[in-house]
């Protein structure tokens, strides 16, 4: 049954990632007016008709929107109007930063808001817990564009800590160690800024349910029997507070993406996200179509692994 | 059932351990912080003479560089334009021979022969010859390329009637009538060797190594599509001016003050003039401010509200709109205003004694006065961020005179369909091209074809039609320009648009380390000229 919906859900899915791009005013081959400064190539009116036929956009809705299903079948993408080059390349080439992006910030987000939170939820209502709740409010409050440029001001411009811009260094010719030391060490302020602005939500969540869980029963249960404070704290405690934090992580997923758009821009970091927005501009149906497929895929895969994480890490659900 | 759910909980926590441990131990690695290394660390990919150039320039995806493939945007353009040589070349003050050392024109004006250079080599070391010409026109006719020239009439058989080899070096185009666009449409068609694009049928499919084989004085070495960054390096056989700049890289850039300053480029190209004060008064960097070929401009819909058929309204609007006020307020200084010739002040053509319609509100008042219409409301068109900020000024100008404006923001595509349906009244559009052939005073004004994409549909000067027609069948360049000095007389007195300003901004660089950089005749960007990079 869960299969099914799943199946359906991604049906809905192509279907609306196929007919979005298509209801956006304008198209590929229709330029007017350009970006600032920039200089752009126009086409007549002949050619925009020339490429339009090209690409079978001439052609109905239905019968477009059965060649992009049938091509999905065979594991045909498209061929990307923009970029001249093959959706399913462009975006496996992108793929490896994005997600180098999203699971480092994650985790980093994780680390921070479950220790953060947990120590704020020992010293409730102490100095310690008002102060770290102010940092981590204001810092989730700052917009991940605004804190990434702030970084990039002060580490990389500032301080020179850090590269400006890329994900490796042009040119290099960096192999093995060097490259991958090149690449964390690019990688290193946009998981930065992804990670601080993610944090807080986790953090306020780890601190509301531990805060929950310290004054249950079974908690002055585990004190009586005599067990030491960190056996109680993280092997009674946190452990419980862990499972609404994995349906938080996963549904984090989806905003993930909207901050890693930013990010990328911001650094000129060459991931899915940068390319999106990319695309958007300039209407590459089957490039758009290919990305939001990914991303959908994503966030359904994530869920899947959310549910069955649960029926892991809860017995009560395994029974069921 | 306890225990057994403890041993798996026990091994995923353990699991989650391992993979908390691996970044952190990776990062560990690099906990130094040392920082990356500069392009000495080049691959030795060629050897590279003694006193090597390397220019590095703000990167960015623009498309593999072969005619086919490049993006449809300027740094997409030239990159592909350091490959691929064309007959003609711009330089600072006009075309200049290149591939054609000279070319004749017949008395008609229907006919050109061009006499090729001799000796010059494809980067495969081939010859190029006239057979490379005629085959890359009858190529394009086929597969246009991404950058059309002047509106394809090239490509058109209609007009080009023959196009063949005389002799080894000489090629001869036969037209249908002479036609003033011809000479810059043929003399920037980038020619490629026939040898290898005979055997591609699909060309904007076509990404091998040879895609990039041109004549030209660079060759491209390396290419990410998704870091964004070049590499080219000079092409020995070159026949042409030798290259001062050795090697040209194009790198990822997130901010180019902040990367120039670092030293990771060597040009900034569009400095905003807040930021003009970090390099003013100071030895090490140049500045120049970039000619103002980006511009806005105001667009009237004849067909839509026939009041603007109204002479009287349009040069009331011009005097109610005060360009140097938008100058200062929108472009913060860096723009010069739009000149009521339509032709920017530093066209090759510009015709500076047309009208000048300063700001002038009773001038404006005593021509709204003969209209006998009270209660002007109109609606403007407009994109988004800045150009908002140039309606709401407009708005408040205009109701200076009584004109009531409404603002109507919507994103760039939408603005542009609209505008190609005739959808507006009023439309603010912005783009680059200005200092171009003068002919698109024609397209735009007086073109055969109304569409609203080019030209202005609803609006006929019968003198305008006229002047348009006789300069673009004027093949003889003096000539010429006196009737397209008439034509920008004309247009400033019928006010048909408003050219709002010019963007200029300004250009940075280290002249200790490179200063070659020049601008072509019609062009805002440095890097964009090939002959930046070349002996002069």
């Amino acid at each position: 049954m869960t299969i099914f919906e799943y199946f359906i859900t991604l049906m809905i899915i192509l279907t609306i990632n196929f007919f979005l791009p298509r209801l956006m005013p304008g198209d590929p081959f229709l330029h007017l007016s350009g970006e600032a400064g920039l200089e752009f190539v126009t086409f007549t009116a002949e050619q925009r008709e020339y490429f339009i036929a090209h690409y079978g956009l001439d052609r109905p809705m239905s019968e477009q929107y059965f060649r992009y299903l049938s091509g999905l079948l065979r594991g045909d993408l498209g061929f990307s109007y923009y970029y001249k080059a093959d959706v399913a390349a462009i975006i496996l080439s992108r793929i490896p930063w994005t997600l180098l992006m999203v699971t480092a910030a994650t985790f980093f987000s994780l680390l921070l808001g479950i220790f953060l939170g947990s120590f704020s939820a020992w010293r409730r209502e102490a100095w310690q817990d008002k102060v770290t709740y102010l940092l981590i409010v204001i810092f989730s409050e700052i917009p991940v564009f605004l804190l990434g440029i702030m970084l990039l001001i002060v580490f990389a411009a500032g301080l020179g800590l850090f590269p400006l811009s890329g994900a490796i260094t042009p040119f290099s010719g960096y192999t093995g160690f060097a490259l991958t030391k090149d690449i964390l060490h690019h990688a290193m302020l946009p998981v930065i800024a992804l990670s601080l602005t993610r944090a807080g939500g986790i953090y306020l969540l780890v601190r509301n349910s531990l805060t929950t869980i310290l004054a249950k029963d079974y908690m002055r249960t585990a004190r009586a029997k005599g067990l030491s404070e960190g056996r109680i704290r993280y092997r009674h405690a946190l452990k419980n507070a862990m499972l609404p934090l994995v349906t938080r992580v996963t549904m984090q997923l989806g905003g993930m993406v909207g901050g890693v758009v930013l990010v990328e821009n911001i650094f000129a970091y060459p991931g899915l996200g940068r390319l999106m927005q990319e695309a958007v501009f300039v209407r590459d149906y089957p490039l758009l179509q290919g990305i939001f497929l990914v991303l959908a895929f994503s966030v359904l895969t994530a869920n899947l692994l959310a549910d069955l994480l649960y029926r892991f890490l809860d017995p009560r659900i395994r029974e069921i | 059932m306890i225990s057994r759910s403890y041993f798996k909980q026990k091994g995923l926590l353990s699991l989650l351990l391992i993979l908390l441990m691996l970044p952190l131990i990776a990062i560990g690695g690099c906990g130094g912080g040392a920082p990356a290394s500069g392009p000495d660390a080049l691959p030795a990919a060629k050897e590279i003479p003694r006193e090597a150039l390397t220019i590095s320039l703000e990167g960015g995806d623009w498309g593999y560089p072969s005619p086919f493939t490049h993006y449809p945007r300027g740094p997409g353009i030239f990159k592909m334009q350091l490959i691929f040589d064309s007959l003609l070349e711009r330089a600072e003050d006009g075309y200049i021979p290149w591939l054609a050392e000279s070319w004749e024109v017949s008395e008609d004006g229907k006919t050109y022969l061009f006499n090729l250079r001799q000796g010059v080599k494809w980067h495969d070391g081939k010859d190029l010859t006239a057979d490379d010409v005629v085959f890359s026109v009858n190529y394009y006719r086929e597969h246009p390329p991404v950058s059309i020239f002047f509106g394809g009439i090239l490509l058109d058989e209609k007009h080009v009637l023959e196009v063949s080899a005389v002799s080894r070096y000489q090629v001869r185009f036969v037209t249908a009538a002479p036609n003033a666009t011809f000479l810059p449409a043929v003399g920037s068609a980038r020619i490629i060797p026939r040898h290898i694009w005979e055997r591609v049928d699909n060309p904007r499919e076509f990404l091998a190594p040879e895609a990039v084989i041109g004549s030209g004085p660079y060759r491209l070495i390396d290419y990410s599509k998704e870091h964004g960054k070049y590499r080219f390096e000079d092409f020995d056989a070159f026949w042409g001016p030798r290259q001062r700049v050795d090697v040209i890289e194009f790198v990822p850039v997130s901010d180019p003050v902040l990367a120039f300053e670092k030293g990771e480029i060597d040009l900034i190209e569009d400095l905003s003039p807040d930021l003009l004060h970090r390099f003013q008064n100071n030895p090490e960097f140049s500045i120049r401010e970039n000619p103002g070929f980006w511009g806005f401009r105001l667009r009237f819909n004849f067909e839509r509200n026939k009041l603007f058929q109204n002479k009287a309204l349009r040069q009331a609007m011009a005097y109610a709109i005060n360009r140097q006020e938008l100058v200062e307020k929108i472009a913060r200084g860096a723009a010069i205003q739009g000149n009521p010739g339509i032709l920017p002040p530093q066209h090759v053509w510009y015709n500076p004694a047309v009208p000048k319609y300063e700001h002038n509100i009773e001038r404006a008042k005593d021509l709204l006065e003969q209209l006998k219409q009270a209660n002007l409301s109109f609606t403007l068109l407009v994109g988004q961020d800045r150009e908002v900020r140039i309606g709401e000024l407009l708005k408040e100008q205009l109701a200076e005179t009584g004109i009531q404006l409404n603002v109507e923001s919507v994103d760039m595509k939408s603005r542009d369909a609209r505008i190609r349906e005739g959808q507006y009244e009023l439309a603010l559009v912005g783009h680059g091209g200005w200092g171009g052939d003068a002919d698109y005073l024609r397209t735009r004004f007086a073109g055969e074809k109304r569409d609203w994409f080019s030209g202005t549909p609803g609006y006929n000067n019968p003198l305008v039609n006229e002047l348009g027609r006789r300069q673009f069948a004027e093949v003889v360049e003096n000539k010429r320009r006196e009737l397209i000095f008439e034509l920008q007389q004309e247009l400033a007195q019928d006010v048909p648009e408003i050219p709002l300003y010019y963007t200029t901004g300004y250009s940075v660089y280290r002249p200790g380390k490179y200063d070659g950089w020049i601008y072509m005749f019609d062009h805002h960007f440095l890097s964009h000229s090939k002959l930046s990079f070349l002996e002069r």
